[in-house]
């Protein structure tokens, strides 16, 4: 079991006394703890005009900013928001490239296509056409990296032949993740050989339902990189404190918060009906954790990571159990736990809960493919 | 936190029926025909549009509702509604402003059953082949003019409609006040189109949403329905929180 810790950056009003700045560089302390702590991977999402929910509008320079402050944590670039009028895709394989360069080969590539009207019609972007074009993006970006030259011509985009520099420091290339918060999406994951990157707060049979599906599917996949990058990441929510009912009863305020947000947002199935987006995904996930008063909820529901340590290993091993690989917290929502409590919680997860889980599986489970011949050799 | 709407729930009820009692039974309308035009909304006015227990959505919205019965408990009725999109709390809803419904039975029982805040004209839905409208007029001036532009077939099962909050004037524990009644009608889609949206007319003062400007079309979508109004479970305290105000019968 790895863990991560998983960013939407979220801003409260009233946006003043340069409070963006402060969440910022809040975040960045939370990611050096986290990296003295041993945790695996710092996550970043890509949102746009998700007013208080998400100000992470340009994750890959908060990212960078997280590499050049900390030595071991990876970071994740989830999820680049695979729809031209968010990213060129083109652009989209230099950021990825950069960011792998200047963190040593530390960047998780995630891929995703928004699931907001709020983001996609602000963009003007159709949401018939997201999961066309999420997939030409995670069939060619790999083709971008590992080839010298490169050019294509599709649906999407097209690009006559030429050589997308630099090359990720990672060879063959940076593992591959998908955002998966629809069901059936982990199985676009699994017949992709990609790695599922769940956004979704569901309970321990659904997600053990989600992990076999995925498990069996991918034994087939046509990987769209040059490896099969076999994991599954769960997404929770992460308050431990040393008194269980203190830890639940703040760590509820989180939960409340955080869904009371998300419920605001307009999802594409709301007021954009179509195939494309069979269910509101996310946003209606979090609504259920949003039950009950943000700050009056002193119950914690099935598989939340809030309370004393040792109600956070009991419910981790019912994660493991289901087959997860890695959970990645989201440790605060518009500012409702306090600096020094968010840090203190991180520290006593580090040192009560952490030494419970053995990180013994590999970064991918499948050799690297023969590789395209002009991919250099290098990296770790 | 979110913002909270700000208006006034007594100016919201200029057209807020007064229901002497909730206790209604369910009533299904078979057939309906529906159009829905959703529309962005000017954001300067969207808190004045809504009560303190509702957010606004990001991005604020409207949507422009006709609907047709040609038979049925109610007889043959078209009734155009203006609503807010909004939630409460975290439920996504939408506040009637003002409806026009055709004379009849179907006026009365709306009103008086389900709190549609409607005054009785003669709103007109149009089904064309490349389209399908909604019209009001007052007098001799068009109101509101609405349109799903260039149909094509989408599944049932793709189309959510939210549930509606109308202000309502209710009498309860022996004192008449404003309400926000919760009406969350079942549709049971029999088939159904989706379009481009457009609205060439709309007259925000005659919509009692003062200043409410439809800047950017979002989409629009035509139906065939079975639509079941719903026996009222839930009213909310249109100054409150809806979390906190909200009141189970």
């Amino acid at each position: 079991m790895k863990f991560g810790i998983f960013y939407e950056i979220s801003v409260p009003r009233p946006w003043e006394n340069d409070i963006e700045h402060e969440v910022y560089h809040r975040c960045l302390e939370q990611v050096r703890v986290a990296d003295e702590m041993g945790f695996h991977s710092v996550w970043a999402v890509e949102h746009h005009f998700l007013e208080e929910y998400s100000h992470c509008s340009a994750p890959e320079l908060f990212l960078t900013a997280c590499a050049m402050q900390t030595k071991q944590i990876r970071v994740g670039h989830g999820i680049v928001v695979c729809v031209p009028q968010f990213n060129h895709p083109i652009r989209a394989a230099e950021r990825a490239a950069v960011l792998d360069i200047l963190s040593d080969g530390r960047l998780e590539f995630g891929t995703g296509r928004s699931a907001t009207w709020t983001e996609l019609g602000g963009m003007d972007a159709n949401p018939d056409e997201t999961k066309e074009t999420w997939d030409e993006y995670t069939r060619t970006i790999p083709q971008m990296w590992t080839n010298e030259r490169y050019g294509y011509e599709g649906r999407a985009f097209r690009m006559p032949t030429r050589a997308v520099l630099p090359k990720p420091y990672q060879k063959p290339h940076p593992p591959m993740w998908v955002a998966v918060s629809s069901p059936g999406t982990e199985i676009d994951a699994a017949e992709r050989g990609m790695g599922s990157l769940g956004l979704t707060f569901g309970g321990f049979a659904e997600q053990e339902e989600k992990v076999n599906r995925y498990r069996t599917r991918i034994q087939d996949c046509e990987p769209a990189g040059l490896f099969v990058n076999e994991r599954v990441a769960t997404v929770n929510f992460l308050y431990c404190h040393p008194d269980n009912e203190t830890g639940i009863k703040v760590g509820s305020r989180l939960t409340g918060s955080f869904g009371y947000l998300a419920a605001q947002l307009l999802p594409v199935r709301e007021v954009h009906p179509t195939r494309s987006y069979p269910n509101p995904g996310l946003l209606a996930a979090t609504r259920q954790q949003a039950a009950q008063n943000p700050g009056e909820g002193v119950s914690a529901p099935e598989g939340v990571c809030i309370g004393n340590p040792d109600r956070l290993v009991e419910e981790i091993k019912k994660w493991e159990s289901c087959g997860v690989d890695q959970i990645n917290f989201l440790l605060n929502a518009l500012e409702t736990i306090p600096q020094e409590q968010v840090l203190d919680s991180l520290r006593l997860f580090g040192e009560q809960v952490m030494p419970h889980f053995v990180d013994d599986k590999p970064a991918t489970t499948s050799e690297p493919r023969e590789l395209a011949a002009t991919a250099a050799a290098g990296g770790d | 936190m979110p913002i909270n709407g700000n208006a006034d729930p007594a100016l919201l009820t200029r057209y807020a029926p007064t229901m002497s009692s909730l206790d209604t039974e369910s009533l299904t309308l078979p057939d309906v025909k529906v159009l829905q035009v959703i529309y962005e909304i000017d954001d300067s006015v969207m808190a004045e549009l809504l009560p303190p227990a509702l957010h606004p959505t990001i991005p604020p919205t409207i949507h422009v509702i006709g609907m047709r019965a040609e038979d049925g408990p109610l007889g043959p009725f078209t009734i155009a509604i203006v609503r807010v999109g909004c939630r409460a709390a975290v439920r996504p809803r939408g506040l009637p402003t003002r409806a026009v419904c055709t004379e009849g039975e179907a006026a009365t029982a709306l009103t008086e059953r389900w709190g549609f805040p409607i005054t009785v004209g003669e709103p007109a839905l149009r089904e064309r082949y490349d389209r399908q409208s909604i019209e009001v007029n007052d007098g001799n001036v068009t109101v509101l003019s609405a349109q799903l532009v260039d149909p094509v077939p989408i599944g049932n099962g793709d189309l959510l409609y939210t549930a509606g909050m109308h202000v309502a004037n209710v009498e309860r524990d022996g004192e008449t006040k404003p309400w926000l009644v919760q009406v969350d009608p079942d549709f049971e889609v029999s088939r159904a189109d989706r379009g481009s949206a457009q609205i060439d007319a709309f007259d925000s003062n005659f919509w009692d949403a003062p200043d409410l400007r439809p800047v950017y079309p979002i989409v629009a979508s035509y139906t065939t329905a079975n639509i079941t109004l719903p026996k009222i479970r839930y009213i909310c305290d249109p100054m409150q929180p809806a979390i906190s105000g909200t009141v189970a019968l």
